[in-house]
């Protein structure tokens, strides 16, 4: 992914509930990617982030994935 | 002086609710997964109740719908350590002033039929967005595919027409 994903889609507010979204941004163990291998901008890094914390706390995605 | 005005201004764009300061919040829940099915949806309309107690006015919600929980999670109600592997999870966007949302908060922390809870500040406009780019992105596969089969379709020539509009155009 070399241009930021959320800009390229017109997403403005990046939603804990949107699980399909935010999978993309994680590696196989659940963890988050790095701003290198995402691509995307520093505030939706920050936005994502804080995302997938929230749909980690509400049980949608999980804190470690074996 | 200059903050007092900002302040006014910023009240006067939000919608009128009972008092100046509202704000847009977000109330995510996990509901215990022991409730009946026909019982969910008089627990969803007890907790619409229980925000709008609090001068919450509605923007948007969910009915709690039920799913596998990423993990275990643990309640201890009454002494009696609870885990649970699914639950209803539900959500609703509403407007509330900023002092009232600590009074939801600590009357959602002793109802017993929620087991985690989450409010977030949030703008009103709808945030979801997923099936939309789904679709999206699988056309946009697609359509090279469909084009190179379309360009590969010919028109039959019906030559008749064609002399005749050669013809014309030789006369003209």
């Amino acid at each position: 992914m070399k241009q930021d994903y959320f800009s390229a889609n017109n997403i403005k507010h990046i939603d804990y509930k949107d699980v399909t979204i935010l999978k993309k941004f994680l590696n196989p163990n659940g963890k988050i990617m790095s701003h290198k291998r995402t691509g995307v901008t520093s505030k939706n890094q920050r936005q994502l982030a804080a995302a997938v914390k929230h749909a980690r706390f509400m049980g949608l995605l999980p804190f470690v994935a074996k | 002086m200059q903050e007092n005005e900002n302040n006014d201004k910023d009240i006067a764009i939000l919608p009128e609710t009972e008092s100046g300061d509202s704000k847009v919040y977000e109330l995510g829940y996990l509901l215990v997964p022991s409730i009946t099915e026909e019982d969910v949806p008089t627990i969803y309309g007890n907790l619409k109740e229980l925000v709008s107690s609090f001068g919450g006015v509605m923007i948007s919600d969910e009915m709690p719908v039920m799913i596998n929980l990423a993990y275990t999670m643990q309640k201890t109600v009454q002494n009696v350590r609870n885990k649970y592997n699914t639950a209803y999870f539900g959500w609703m966007k509403f407007y509330m002033s900023a002092d009232k949302i600590l009074d939801l908060k600590k009357k959602l922390d002793l109802d017993a039929n929620v087991i985690r809870f989450l409010i977030l500040k949030t703008v009103k406009e709808n945030t979801i967005a997923a099936k939309r780019f789904v679709h999206k992105d699988i056309s946009r596969k697609r359509t090279p595919m469909t084009k190179s089969n379309e360009s590969e379709e010919v028109v039959p020539i019906n030559k008749e027409e064609i002399d005749k509009e050669i013809d014309a155009m030789v006369a003209a």
